[in-house]
């Protein structure tokens, strides 16, 4: 997987300080997870985490705080290094791994909600007051016009969607912010699945959003 | 007991051979020499980001008894120390301050898919590196830009809280963080 849409590089400092919430954290794992130049990139960006750490003035330990550290060196045996992992070569029923936590691993076990026509999701458990959710819609479908008030990160898992940003198949990540308005249209073929967070609820305007609106409250 | 006394080297290669001192021979020495250097750099870290500080200390022993353990694992043409540091007393903080428990686990296995080749056969290669020249563009960068990467870093604030606290649009803060980037990524591209 060569995905061509990456998270803006002030979303992975955002990472990278720990300055992003669980739900967006969660998408830009599940990116990293598939793609090794966006890992290339955190490193630049936790490298200058690393390089202001050593520029920084110290502030004072307590006294015997070198003593305790070496009292637990003698206890502290190393890691044996393991072999590498085969872990996160998919199956293709498989989500990323770093979705597990908050939708479980299988797709065939999803338990998809009906929220308007051709449109499905599912909450995750747990992450965020429900502000990270997969979304599943069928093939050829055009979704209404929607600006976010708000920001709004979604990685494709399967299928994939057009829209005046480009095309996005699976491991594209799209990286809106609250000015950006758009109409996806899902491709034919299989259902379009992707994971989304979002800081703020989806805005649909149009007829069909205004139909739509009453059950998605996303 | 042994006695250290705090060495004042901002020279990545200094670090990167007491580590692998750790890594092949157990060096105390050389483990304390990284504790009396770094840690109070860490308890700065830490104590920036709101954690009081008996937590803090805690935070950062159990940064340096990870640096113990996996010092074989450290990779110098990858990272450099200070980096290793940053990244592990920030998923500590992560996972136990803010009490997320999947972030260390998704994040051991992300460094380890590192370990693997990709699937067009290449290994991630690039190398940053934190030494003189990154100090310096960070000296140099534009006050406001500065003081954004600061907030950001330092006190893990996301960037609507610090568009909030700066009176500036989400927009500017972002455009500002990505030319704050594109300068110090120039700068990690040259190594010293």
């Amino acid at each position: 997987m060569n995905p061509h849409h990456h998270p803006d590089i002030v979303t992975l400092m955002g990472y990278s300080s720990g300055g992003l919430s669980v739900a967006f954290a969660a998408v830009v794992s599940a990116h990293l997870s598939v793609c090794h130049l966006c890992r290339d990139r955190l490193r630049a960006t936790d490298t200058i985490g690393g390089g202001l750490l050593g520029q920084q003035e110290g502030l004072a330990l307590s006294e015997g705080a070198a003593e305790r550290l070496l009292a637990k060196l003698e206890h502290t045996e190393p890691d044996t290094p393991t072999p590498p992992p085969e872990l996160w070569r998919h199956d293709p029923d498989e989500l990323p791994e770093p979705l597990w936590p908050y939708f479980g691993s299988s797709y065939k076990a999803l338990r998809w909600k009906w929220i308007g026509p051709g449109i499905h999701h599912i909450r995750s458990h747990g992450a965020d007051d429900g502000h990270l959710m997969l979304l599943r819609v069928k093939p050829g479908r055009s979704l209404p016009m929607h600006t976010h008030g708000g920001s709004e990160l979604t990685m494709i898992l399967r299928g994939a969607y057009d829209d005046t940003l480009g095309h996005f198949a699976p491991g594209d990540v799209a990286d809106l912010d609250e000015d950006t308005e758009h109409q996806p249209v899902t491709a034919p073929g299989v259902p379009c699945i992707c994971v989304a967070a979002t800081d703020a609820p989806l805005r649909f305007s149009g007829w069909m959003a205004r139909a739509l609106q009453p059950f998605v409250r996303l | 007991m042994t006695q250290t006394a705090s060495p004042h080297t901002d020279d990545p290669v200094y670090w990167s051979a007491q580590v692998t001192a750790v890594a092949s021979r157990r060096d105390v020495d050389a483990f304390m020499r990284i504790f009396a250097y770094y840690g109070p750099r860490l308890q700065r870290y830490l104590v920036g980001l709101a954690v009081p500080a008996p937590q803090a200390e805690e935070l950062v022993q159990e940064t340096m008894l990870r640096i113990w353990r996996r010092a074989a694992m450290f990779d110098a043409s990858r990272a450099n120390l200070s980096t290793w540091m940053f990244r592990i007393a920030r998923n500590l903080y992560i996972d136990s301050v803010r009490g997320e428990p999947h972030w260390l686990p998704i994040q051991d296995g992300l460094d380890r898919l590192d370990e693997l080749p990709g699937e067009d056969g290449t290994t991630s290669t690039e190398a940053y590196a934190d030494g003189v020249g990154l100090d310096r563009a960070i000296d140099g960068l534009p006050p406001q830009q500065a003081r954004m990467i600061r907030m950001s870093y330092f006190e893990a604030k996301s960037h609507s809280e610090i568009a909030r606290e700066l009176h500036q649009p989400l927009g500017s803060v972002k455009s500002n963080l990505r030319r704050a980037f594109a300068r110090l990524q120039a700068a990690m591209r040259n190594r010293p």
